[in-house]
């Protein structure tokens, strides 16, 4: 590496650095901006680190288990609670509202399954009990901005989205899940014997081993599949309206009238990237953006002006933070935003300051 | 005040989502491509400023072709340089290949994946560095709590963390076991350096 460029990473570390260090005044900022604005080469050193900084966010999760009392030696990571779960069980979600790590050691292999369930129970309420009939009823709720993994007794896995409520009654035979609001995903153990059927607005998705998404709107059902077939069937004549989804469809059924598209797998996921806290808008409505915000967010945005509806969103946001998409939509498009009380009003901005067009 | 410098800066935010994410199948492009290994950061470099000062005039349709591209085009214009390049030589540059592998999206990679690899890429630090980064990053301890319980000073502190950002970043991009032996593409560089 040449003398340059390795000075400029230096420089550019030191910066975030000193910026983590704390007590950073404006005129560090507008010195830090002068550094950047100099050369591209800086800039584009700088973004490189800053992103690697935020990326070591994540170590955090090995704090669920460490002592405080001292640095583990390496490698010792490896026995932390979090990569002794078996794979496909790795507890995504509930890393974000595990609780600071307490003074303990790393729990052993054994003890792990039931501490993850805690964690996932501390969340939102995890509730099972068995009745005499041999049949387990659970439910969660989430509140709006929040989001839990939930392990079901047969080894399935469910996520909840913002603002939903699920209930599940596993029988012998059976496994049923009612979705009363908002949105789950679902990653289901295979059990031939026992159908996975979820229950939402009137119609039944049925799985036998798959991972797929359902989400409730006013009237009808949403269905991602993401892997494998599940079949989707209104509960009032399962004979006559039964289709099966294989995996890359995104099925919208209202009023027993279903659309069905066939998506390529990466698209697939960005219908899910709510799992991992964020959203992905491809040239989507500004009002549909906004919809999916408030899904998430106490804070709501509201349209003032319709003109507005049309205008074309793209990128990754964060969904806990509608107020850096706000700011955005002001950076690019003709629009101010407002603060009312409870909600933000979006209206349509003068552009004529800018000159003719 | 919360930094955000992508709220003022949608081409910043585009770069380090669009660009950057695809910092692991460049290395191992130019690993491949190019000999002198010393050297391949530096290209990195060098191809991230292309594509910035481009994409600062308009958004590329495609970033990740456009980041391969602009690659090639670099370790052409370096064999170009040389002068002494051979037809035989400029043919294979034109047709340095971007593997398949690297044009597909980047795999999912699992959020147990990439903890793993920053956990490997931690346990790769100095003694010290490595000390201070973990009562920064994991413990999520101020600055001067961890020169306290270090006895150091706060200013060493940041130096560590620096250097550990540092040497974490570049880590962070590497397949945690490196190939070592270049293929064949990098003939073209080798037959530029025989005298003609």
């Amino acid at each position: 590496m040449s003398s340059e460029s390795r000075q400029i990473e230096q420089t550019a570390a030191a910066l975030l650095a000193r910026r983590d260090a704390g007590e950073w005044s404006n005129r560090d900022e507008s010195a830090l901006q002068a550094w950047l604005a100099k050369s591209p080469a800086h800039r584009v050193a700088f973004l490189r680190m800053e992103a690697a900084w935020k990326e070591t966010a994540r170590l955090k999760t090995l704090a669920a288990g460490s002592t405080h009392a001292r640095v583990p030696p390496r490698g010792e990571w490896a026995r932390s609670p979090y990569f002794a779960t078996p794979i496909g069980h790795a507890p995504a979600v509930a890393r974000r509202s595990a609780p600071r790590s307490r003074a303990r050691r790393w729990p052993t292999v054994a003890a792990m399954a039931a501490s993850l369930l805690v964690v996932a129970g501390i969340a939102g309420g995890l509730l099972w009990w068995r009745n005499a009939g041999h049949v387990e009823y659970g439910s969660w709720q989430t509140a709006v901005g929040g989001r839990q993994v939930v392990h079901l007794t047969d080894g399935s896995t469910a996520t909840l989205a913002s603002d939903s409520d699920l209930h599940a009654a596993f029988a012998r035979h059976e496994r049923n899940l009612d979705l009363v609001r908002g949105e789950a995903f679902f990653e289901v153990a295979h059990d031939r014997k026992r159908p996975f059927v979820v229950h939402a607005n009137g119609y039944r998705v049925i799985a036998v081993g798959t991972r797929f998404d359902v989400r409730r709107s006013d009237d009808g059902v949403r269905v991602v599949v993401m892997r494998g077939v599940v079949r989707l069937q209104s509960s009032r004549d399962s004979a006559a309206s039964t289709t099966d989804l294989p995996a890359g469809s995104i099925a919208l059924v209202n009023h027993d009238n279903l659309v069905v598209r066939h998506v390529p797998l990466a698209e697939v996921a960005q219908y899910l990237s709510w799992r991992d806290g964020y959203v992905v808008f491809h040239d989507t409505p500004l009002a549909d953006a906004i919809q999916e915000f408030n899904r998430y967010n106490n804070h709501k945005i509201t349209i003032a002006d319709p003109a507005l509806d049309e205008l074309r969103v793209g990128g990754n946001f964060r969904l806990d933070n509608s107020a850096a998409f706000v700011r955005l939509m002001q950076e690019v498009f003709p629009v101010r935003a407002e603060e009312r009380g409870d909600t933000v009003l979006l209206s349509r901005r003068n552009i004529r300051a800018h000159g003719p067009d | 005040m919360a930094y955000a410098p992508w709220m003022g800066e949608p081409l910043d935010t585009w770069f380090t989502r669009e660009v950057l994410t695809h910092e692991r199948a460049l290395m191992r492009f130019l690993h491949r491509n190019w000999r002198d290994h010393d050297e391949v950061e530096d290209l990195r470099q060098e191809i991230y400023v292309r594509v910035y000062e481009a994409a600062s005039r308009r958004f590329p349709d495609s970033p990740k072709s456009f980041l391969f591209t602009t690659a090639r085009n670099l370790l052409a214009d370096r064999v170009r340089r040389q002068r002494i390049v051979s037809i035989t030589a400029m043919g294979d540059v034109e047709q340095l290949h971007v593997l398949k592998d690297e044009l597909e999206p980047e795999r999912w990679c699992s959020d147990r994946e990439a903890l793993m690899h920053l956990a490997w890429a931690l346990d790769r630090l100095p003694d010290r560095c490595r000390e201070v980064f973990w009562l920064r990053r994991v413990e999520d301890l101020p600055h001067k709590e961890i020169a306290r319980r270090l006895g150091i000073s706060v200013k060493t502190v940041e130096k560590h963390i620096a250097k550990g950002l540092r040497l974490m970043t570049n880590d962070l991009h590497m397949d945690r076991k490196p190939k070592i032996a270049p293929a064949p593409a990098t003939r073209a560089r080798e037959l530029a350096r025989e005298p003609s």
